[in-house]
């Protein structure tokens, strides 16, 4: 019994694989938030001016508001004068190259898993690794480029590209929208750039690597994919910090752009530290994601599987603006410990003959607290405009909580709208069938979450379906007896 | 906001002994802290109360006109209390067996559930803090007949009254509650009632409204002992603007409860039913099915919500609403809520919008009936089946028949 019990309590330290510190000397600015912080980071970003007169905007607007407080979320006022906005390694110069980039961060990102260097270039997938405010490298730019693609670090963007940066910056995500969205506009570090041209299909997907690693930094990435009339993109997106007793922000934004026929499949595999079996220090994560289908028979569809952070908050929505578009949204979000997730989908009808679906499965563990969040709203003119959703809840052990908060909008009599949501435990039946063919109690629930989960994971591309599989069992471990 | 803020606020006229006198300061304290529910506030989100301060509130003293003396039809005989401008009138129930009635005292108004940090239950502190007549039915043995409590206005009715009715079942007592409304004029019903029932009691709890520009605005919460069984039918034909709070808490184990609703909306009117049911010990049960027919410039509203809390376990629950959208110009706004905190238990809900099938129609046409025999056959038997579980066939046959002549 007592062996049981130590090796369930290994298992519980052992699972943020993630946790650990790099020692690397790094540049920081001093902690609070006011215009010079701004006007250093632009600075620092060699920016142009208009960026930076959108930068104080947002920071002015942020000024006047206060905090959302109608999630279902416990959480401490955040202390925003105590946070550091910019930190990033120490180098000289910009490295040109990823043969330039300090060797001890490529150590870090070769630990994490993430194919930065060249053996790794087999993996087939480019890589934007973002460590704490700045983007360190980003590989195989020139074999998209002979595509036309431009995959590069925000900052870059700004430099290289700022017409196409001017054009659709905010127009997603106006820097008014909400408070978290405000602040990072006026603060944003780095973040991915993506640009796919007319009738291209992107030759490889595409992928970026956050890491906070400083100690009382937020992070606050902002991420814009625009694909051209006809263009197709896949991205994925990952995230780990070290584990440390303090909370830590983790702020972004993300905008994407859908022109017509366009497809941009945006998947997400979320493990931000989520604290101690205490609920001591783990990141807070408010994140506003929103795609916007433009064109005529353009799709957006979001995949997340969230396991990490203390606190989620994040809706990645789709605004379906083109007739015939499409949206998806399908998400695992398993919390454990004493995580709380408020996570979900906003789908906007605006087109005529727009689709959505919307799959979501919730698995609470432990005090956790998993809400559903999502708004299906069909507006006037969304003739024959379809909404299919399925929320579903897991709960596993007497403490934890799964709530589903759904809003329903309809204004057009022709627009179909279906809801359903369960909420249960694992079944006694399914579990002791498992038992009885040999599987010892853990190894049974971690099958069933699996298979509760498919329909999410079927949408992942390979390489994060393994990963995000086994990132669930980890998560999963030291949740049942 | 404001003005009618002040209106409502002024003192009221009739002295209460010093409990209820301090209560009601103490309601009138809250509402001025806070105010009335504004658009930004979660749980009147899609209830236009701005469309209140543009009445005119002004006439004042209690409309003493020629009283509309509608008696509202009934299929059966029952204790009647009729309702006329918020004044409650209990004269037609002397000394009946099992039946007392009886002013309601202090001890008797429960105000913890009431949120009192922001203006989501200012009709609720409203009610309390304009309160002079309050009344307690206690209902001691299983009555023959139903109670029917007849709400009605008179068209010249202006003003807003705020009646306050305790029912308590005693263990073991069952009965039927009609409750009807006809409201005229453009005044304001703002009805709390609070249900007590006991363990082993059952109520049967039916609710018919057919009001004109009046507003309703009514809060119904009942409290669940041992085994008991409350089932609430609620069927909506018109009314300008209608709230409908409807909390039930499911207090002990074996408690159950089915609520089954039915709005059919035309014009400019709009209902908004939030509903929430708290299982508090398992074994409970809920079963929850709402339908609403939106025509011309209504709106429909529903809002669930099921709270399971930790130590309901082996509790069930199902949430079923379904909507159908019969103009371009109408709304429908839902949100089935589910906030579960226990893990042996199982809840399910369903929620749908859409209009009715072409084919459908098409096959009707295709049987020999015009289209508009067909829409109203299909927008029937959509709407009938929410009444399909209740068992007094009278009542079924009496609830569906309004139906019918409404469609």
């Amino acid at each position: 019994m007592s062996q049981t019990q130590q090796q369930v309590e290994q298992l519980i330290q052992s699972r943020y694989k993630a946790g650990f510190y790099t020692d690397i000397e790094s540049e920081t600015v001093g902690a609070g938030l006011n215009e010079d912080v701004i006007a250093m980071i632009s600075a620092k970003k060699e920016e142009p001016a208009w960026l930076l007169e959108w930068r104080l905007k947002a920071f002015h607007h942020w000024q006047t508001m206060v905090g959302p407080n109608w999630a279902k979320l416990k959480l401490p006022a955040i202390d925003f004068q105590k946070i550091h906005y910019y930190a990033a390694p120490k180098q000289e110069n910009r490295p040109k190259s990823l043969d330039e980039v300090d060797p001890k961060l490529l150590e870090t990102f070769d630990k994490l898993g993430v194919p930065l260097h060249e053996r790794a270039r087999l993996a087939g997938v480019a890589v934007d690794a973002v460590f704490d405010s700045v983007s360190v490298g980003t590989t195989f730019q020139k074999e998209l480029k002979e595509a036309g693609v431009i995959f590069c670090s925000f900052s870059e963007a700004a430099r290289e590209h700022p017409d196409l940066v001017r054009e659709h910056l905010g127009s997603v995500v106006p820097y008014r929208d909400n408070y978290f969205a405000c602040l990072n506009s006026a603060v944003f570090s780095d973040g991915s750039f993506v640009y796919v041209p007319k009738d291209t299909r992107c030759p490889m997907e595409l992928s970026t690597y956050f890491r906070i690693n400083a100690r009382d930094t937020g992070q606050f990435e902002r991420t814009l994919i625009i694909a051209e009339p006809g263009a197709e993109v896949s991205y994925l997106e990952g995230c780990t910090a070290p584990m440390r007793d303090e909370n830590q922000l983790h702020a972004a934004v993300v905008e994407l752009v859908a022109q017509e026929k366009s497809k941009i499949k945006y998947s997400t595999v979320q493990n931000w530290y989520p604290g101690d079996e205490n609920g001591k220090g783990g990141i807070y994560n408010f994140v506003t994601k929103r795609g916007d289908c433009r064109g005529d028979d353009s799709r957006i569809s979001w995949t997340q599987v969230e396991t990490g952070s203390a606190i989620t908050w994040k809706y990645p929505s789709c605004v379906l603006r083109g007739d015939r578009s499409a949206g998806e949204f399908y998400s695992v979000a398993l919390t454990h410990n004493h995580q709380q997730a408020d996570t979900g989908t906003k789908m906007i009808h605006l087109g005529k003959d727009t689709t959505s679906k919307v799959i979501s499965k919730g698995i609470s563990c432990g005090k956790s607290q998993n809400s559903y969040r999502g708004l299906v709203r069909m507006a006037k003119r969304a003739d024959n405009a379809r909404n299919y959703t399925q929320c579903d809840s897991l709960l596993i052990g007497k403490t934890c909580g799964a709530h589903t908060f759904p809003y329903i909008e309809s204004a057009n009599p022709t627009a179909k709208i279906e809801h359903e949501a369960t909420t249960s435990k694992i079944g006694d039946d399914q579990l002791f069938y498992c038992r009885s063919r040999g599987m010892d109690e853990e190894e049974a629930v971690a099958l069933i979450v699996d298979g509760f989960c498919k329909e999410v994971f079927k949408e992942l591309p390979m390489e994060f379906a393994v990963e995000a599989k086994a990132l669930l069992e980890i998560s999963l471990e030291g949740a049942v007896g | 906001m404001s003005e009618l803020l002040e209106q409502f606020s002024a003192p009221p006229l009739i002295e209460l002994e010093s409990d209820l006198e301090a209560l009601r300061k103490h309601a009138q304290k809250v509402l001025m802290q806070h105010g009335f529910p504004q658009r930004k506030t979660e749980a009147w989100k899609y209830t236009p109360i701005a469309a209140l301060e543009r009445r005119d509130w002004s006439s004042d003293g209690p409309d003493e006109s020629a009283a509309r003396t509608e008696s509202i039809e009934l299929p059966f005989d029952a204790h009647r209390i009729p309702v006329h401008n918020g004044q409650i009138d209990t004269s037609q129930l002397n000394e009946i067996d099992g039946l007392h009635i009886e002013p309601l005292r202090a001890e008797q108004i429960d105000t913890s559930a009431y949120v009192d940090h922001d203006p989501s239950d200012a009709f609720a502190w409203l009610n309390l803090a304009r309160l002079e007549q309050g009344i307690c039915i206690r209902v001691t043995h299983t009555l023959e007949r139903p109670l029917a409590l007849q709400f009605s206005s008179s068209d010249q009715f202006k003003q807003a009254a705020h009646p306050r009715i305790r029912i308590e079942l005693a263990e073991g007592v069952e009965a039927t509650l009609f409750e009807q409304h006809r409201l005229h004029g453009s005044g304001l019903i703002n009805l709390v009632m609070d249900l007590q029932l006991a363990a082993g009691s059952s109520l049967q709890h039916l609710m018919q409204r057919q009001n004109d520009e009046s507003a309703l605005i009514a809060r119904t919460e009942a409290q669940l002992e041992q085994a008991a069984h409350y089932q609430a039918y609620v069927l909506d034909l018109g009314g300008a603007l209608t709230r409908q709070d409807l909390k039930v808490h499911l207090n002990e184990s074996r408690a159950r409860t089915r609520i089954h609703g039915v709005a059919a909306l035309k014009d400019k009117q709009l209902v908004d039913y939030h509903t929430a049911i708290q299982h508090r010990v398992g074994p409970s049960h809920s079963e929850e099915d709402f339908r609403i027919l939106a025509d011309n410039h209504s709106m429909g509203v529903f809002n669930g919500r099921i709270h399971m809390l930790p130590g309901a376990d082996d509790s069930h629950s199902d949430m079923n609403t379904a909507n159908l959208l019969l103009s371009e110009h109408a709304r429908i706004n839902t949100k089935p809520e589910l906030e579960i905190h226990a893990e042996e238990v199982t809840a399910s809900h369903g929620a749908t919008v859409g209009q009715l099938e072409e084919a459908a129609r098409f096959y009707l046409r295709s049987r020999g009936l015009n289209d508009a025999e067909a829409l109203a056959l299909l927008k029937f038997g959509f709407a009938a089946a929410a009444f399909d579980a209740l068992e007094s066939e009278p009542l079924r046959q009496w609830f569906t028949d309004r139906l019918k002549q409404a469609l």
